[in-house]
């Protein structure tokens, strides 16, 4: 029996995130929060693993109430359990004091096999998050993974097949072992109805900076992110390049042959 | 400990013992200008042997400390004896900041190093700018999908550690200077390196997934309808000598493979010739391209951002401007030919 976490978030749909060009701050009214979509490969990654050796999914995340929605998604897409640590005194957190709230918490659930989690997030996009959260819960890194080729439990041992830069690595870790996987071979799952239904009503089990335990304040939030932001700015856009406005598609692409003259 | 107790800016030099990774030289470059405008010296750190020629491309860039680290659990490459091994250094040895290639390996192992020694990590950045006033270090960086851009720092704990992309920073030699040159041993034990590389396959040269040094890119953003649409874009790029790219939202869709992804978190790239096709301009792309001798930017929106950084644009319908650029080509080869 498996025992394995996969650590998701929801954030704004960033496509939809529009800028106001007032104050250049984000307009984040009315854009959709969605399941991050690189997570939904890890979860589906986890899903796999348990259905082909038996065990339980849990998904954890950190987030405003309303980050319980993508817990729910994940519930029925095939997770067992969801985990929801939620806390005012959470916010701001880079990834450092956020990989500690989220062991912190996770020594509370029992000992996990196999971690997963998405490669990065659409907002954030450190891609840092697999590479601490695996020092957080001493596990072995695999990153990139395209395949699971076997889990053995009694030897604790998982055997995957990783992308690199140039080729594709066959590679043995112990476990507990931290995954995240390549989209081609993990596509999300559509949930059916029936589960689809009870992750609706399901329990969701909480956790604020007050019920984990030994919750040291220093290391959480703001108080517990060594990296800050202390200013944002819209992109410096220039001036626009030469518009060709030659009165038809045919007469435009004929005069870019003529400008590129040379070049093709 | 005080900040201003750590000196030095660090560059991990990745090689695989006959070749030093560009990413490496580049950051060489980057870190001797920071090093200029604080006062601190300019060190790389060398794990195993490195042949002279490649040494002295390091020297080149105005180094001004080796650390060439050897021991047990370095024979091959893996996060635990790495993030082993730059722990260990820092704590001795107090660096202002550490950068390391944004590869597969260093994005494994850095942030890692940076979590045990509790410090700050950043990724990505496509900027790097030194604050008199705080002596921080600014990772500047497209942020929210390239709508904004974000200015990172590490204000009280050192080492600040970095990852950047290959490409983001150009390799520029600044000359030699004198050197100090220090020997470390540090070893790993190798029966605690959780990780064992069974077997590697090369991958099969796919060639049209090479992009970073494509002469000719025709790069398909958004505005993409699917897949379907693929083909003609293939053989304007094919008319042209070129190679298939794309934006991120387009990986997103499934439509190509993340290798041909432009920009920020991807490739980026430098061809003589750039043709955008669909691509709305969010900054995280456009990072990616800021070398391109000519851009040609084709979207339907008039107020698309692409259109501030191309040298010429068309407004349009991306298919119908491909279908007549194909047109135009096949005509004048065939011309040619008569």
């Amino acid at each position: 029996m498996l025992n394995i976490l996969c650590c998701v978030k929801q954030v704004p749909d960033v496509n939809l995130v529009k800028i106001d060009p007032e104050t250049g701050s984000l307009i984040r009214q009315g854009v959709p929060a969605i399941l991050n979509p690189l997570d939904a490969n890890a979860l589906e990654a986890a899903v796999m693993t348990k259905e082909r050796y038996g065990g339980k999914v849990t998904c954890i995340t950190m987030g405003p109430d309303m980050a319980e929605e993508a817990l729910r998604e994940c519930l029925a897409a095939g997770a067992e359990q969801a985990v929801l640590l939620s806390d005012r005194a959470f916010a701001n957190a880079d990834t450092l004091a956020t990989s500690y709230v989220i062991i912190s918490a996770a020594k509370e659930l029992g000992k996990f096999d196999l971690i997963f989690c998405g490669k990065e997030s659409l907002d954030g996009a450190t891609g840092q998050m697999a590479s601490q959260l695996a020092e957080r819960f001493d596990a072995s890194l695999l990153s990139g993974v395209l395949t699971l080729c076997e889990v053995d439990e009694s030897k604790k041992l998982v055997t995957v097949e990783r992308e690199l830069e140039n080729g594709i690595e066959k590679t043995e870790a112990r476990l507990p072992a931290l995954i995240t996987v390549e989209k081609t071979n993990f596509h999300p799952r559509i949930p059916n109805l029936k589960n689809w239904k009870a992750s609706r009503t399901a329990e969701i089990l909480r956790f604020n900076s007050k019920t984990i335990p030994d919750l040291d304040p220093a290391q959480i939030g703001d108080p517990g992110s060594p990296t800050k932001v202390p200013r944002t700015y819209p992109p410096e856009v220039g001036e626009s390049g030469f518009i060709l406005q030659e009165g038809s598609p045919e007469k435009d692409v004929d005069k870019l042959f003529a400008l590129l003259e040379g070049i093709v | 400990m005080k900040k201003t107790d750590y000196r030095d800016m660090w560059v991990y030099i990745e090689h695989d013992g006959k070749k030093i990774h560009p990413v490496s030289l580049e950051l060489c470059s980057e870190a001797r200008k920071l090093c200029e405008a604080s006062g601190d010296a300019l060190a790389a750190v060398i794990v195993n042997d490195l042949p002279q020629e490649e040494l002295d491309k390091v020297l080149e860039a105005g180094v001004e400390k080796l650390i060439f680290v050897s021991g047990e659990g370095y024979e091959t490459f893996s996060v635990d004896a790495y993030t082993h091994l730059f722990t260990e250094l820092c704590k001795k040895y107090m660096p202002s900041a550490v950068f390391v290639g944004g590869t597969i390996a260093g994005r494994d192992f850095a942030p890692r190093f940076a979590c045990r020694l509790l410090t700050g990590c950043t990724s990505d950045a496509t900027q790097l700018i030194y604050n008199e006033k705080t002596g921080d270090i600014e990772f500047v960086e497209p942020a929210v999908g390239g709508k904004m851009m974000a200015v990172i720092t590490v204000p009280e704990l050192r080492p600040q550690v970095g990852t950047i992309r290959p490409g983001t920073f150009k390799y520029q030699p600044s000359g030699r200077r004198e050197h100090e040159i220090i020997r470390e041993r540090i070893g790993f034990p190798v029966d605690q390196i959780r990780t064992k590389v069974l077997s590697f396959t090369a991958e099969d040269l796919d060639d049209s997934l090479n992009i970073a040094d494509a002469e000719v890119i025709v790069c398909v953003g958004s505005g993409i309808k699917g897949a379907d649409a693929l083909p003609r874009y293939r053989k304007l790029a094919s008319l042209l000598n070129g190679k298939v790219g794309c934006t991120r939202p387009v990986f997103d869709r499934g439509i190509l493979p993340f290798k041909l992804v432009i920009g920020q978190s991807g490739v980026v790239v430098k061809p003589k010739l750039y043709l955008a096709f669909g691509v709305s301009g969010a900054v995280n792309h456009v990072t990616g391209i800021t070398d391109s001798d000519k851009v040609v930017a084709v979207n339907k929106d008039p107020d698309a951002a692409i259109f501030h950084y191309c040298d010429y644009g068309i407004v349009g319908d991306m298919d119908e401007i491909c279908d007549l650029m194909i047109g135009h080509l096949e005509a004048k080869k065939t011309e040619d030919a008569s």
